[in-house]
């Protein structure tokens, strides 16, 4: 690898952090606008979604196992419902989803911790940003050696 | 310590970029894994070692900068020990190195011109 080649692997590595950063970004909007949801395809309140991040490592691109650096980045492999709270019940008889007893089941979203989901992903996301920049500069900066 | 010949100093000078910008490599990977649960931050070791080897004389031939794992950082309860400040903080001054190495390295090539040109 040349080493123009390993500064613009550099800028991928942030580019993996930047893409997987957006899809939690997504993720969280959609939590926040199914909040008040009572109803889905699968029957019953929408259900809290949760981004799973996992590193992106050397040997699971094929490379084969290489000593040093290893971690190519970052990438989300997989959305999944979050079941470890159930629904809230809220009283609501005059809904149209109210079950016998007057009660409502509402989404398992709490909008004040996915609004603050929402500030840290986008810290995440500036941060992946300011990295590939430094790449940018770091390989303006070779080049005007040349010069 | 002792003065590097010439033709080696251009050498480390080298060696010094190419550790800068693994390191900057290793800060991205781990800025990209700030929020992957279990992720244990890697760190960049090369300067001591290097400085080691010059002042007692041995070869540089072998010698690599090394990526270990931060076992030391505490980890959050999902068991990450990433610090986003603290990785912009070294991105930063690896940049600095980086610039530096590289305008040590400009003016010694503009000196090996000046040389080459017989100062005309």
């Amino acid at each position: 690898m040349s080493g123009m080649d390993k500064l613009f692997s550099g800028m991928r590595i942030a580019a993996t952090g930047l893409t997987a950063e957006r899809t939690r970004i997504d993720v969280i909007a959609e939590n926040i606008a199914n909040a008040r949801t009572t109803r889905t395809e699968n029957g019953g309140p929408y259900r809290r979604k949760v981004v799973r991040f996992e590193p992106l490592l050397r040997e699971s691109m094929g490379f084969g196992a290489a000593k040093g650096d290893n971690v190519l980045g970052v990438v989300a492999t997989s959305v999944e419902q979050d079941f470890t709270n159930d629904p809230q019940m809220v009283r609501d008889p005059g809904h149209p989803d109210a079950n016998a007893d007057g009660m409502v089941a509402y989404p398992n979203v709490n909008t004040v911790l996915e609004m603050a989901d929402l500030i840290t992903a986008l810290r995440a996301y500036e941060a992946n940003l300011t990295a590939q920049e430094n790449f940018v500069r770091m390989a303006e900066r070779a080049l005007r050696i040349l010069q | 310590m002792e003065t590097p010949k010439p033709s080696n100093s251009n050498d480390i000078l080298l060696r010094l970029l190419s550790a800068s910008e693994l390191r900057a490599r290793v800060i991205s990977a781990n800025i990209a894994n700030q929020n992957t649960p279990g992720y244990t931050r890697q760190e960049v070791r090369f300067e001591d070692a290097l400085r080691e080897a010059v002042a007692s004389g041995s070869k540089l031939k072998g010698l690599q900068p090394e990526i270990i794992q931060d076992t030391i950082t505490p980890a959050r309860p999902d068991g990450n020990n990433v610090n986003l400040e603290l990785e912009l903080n070294a991105l930063r001054e690896n940049r600095i190195l980086f610039e530096t190495y590289a305008t040590i390295m400009q003016g010694r090539t503009t000196l090996k011109d000046i040389a080459v040109s017989g100062g005309r």
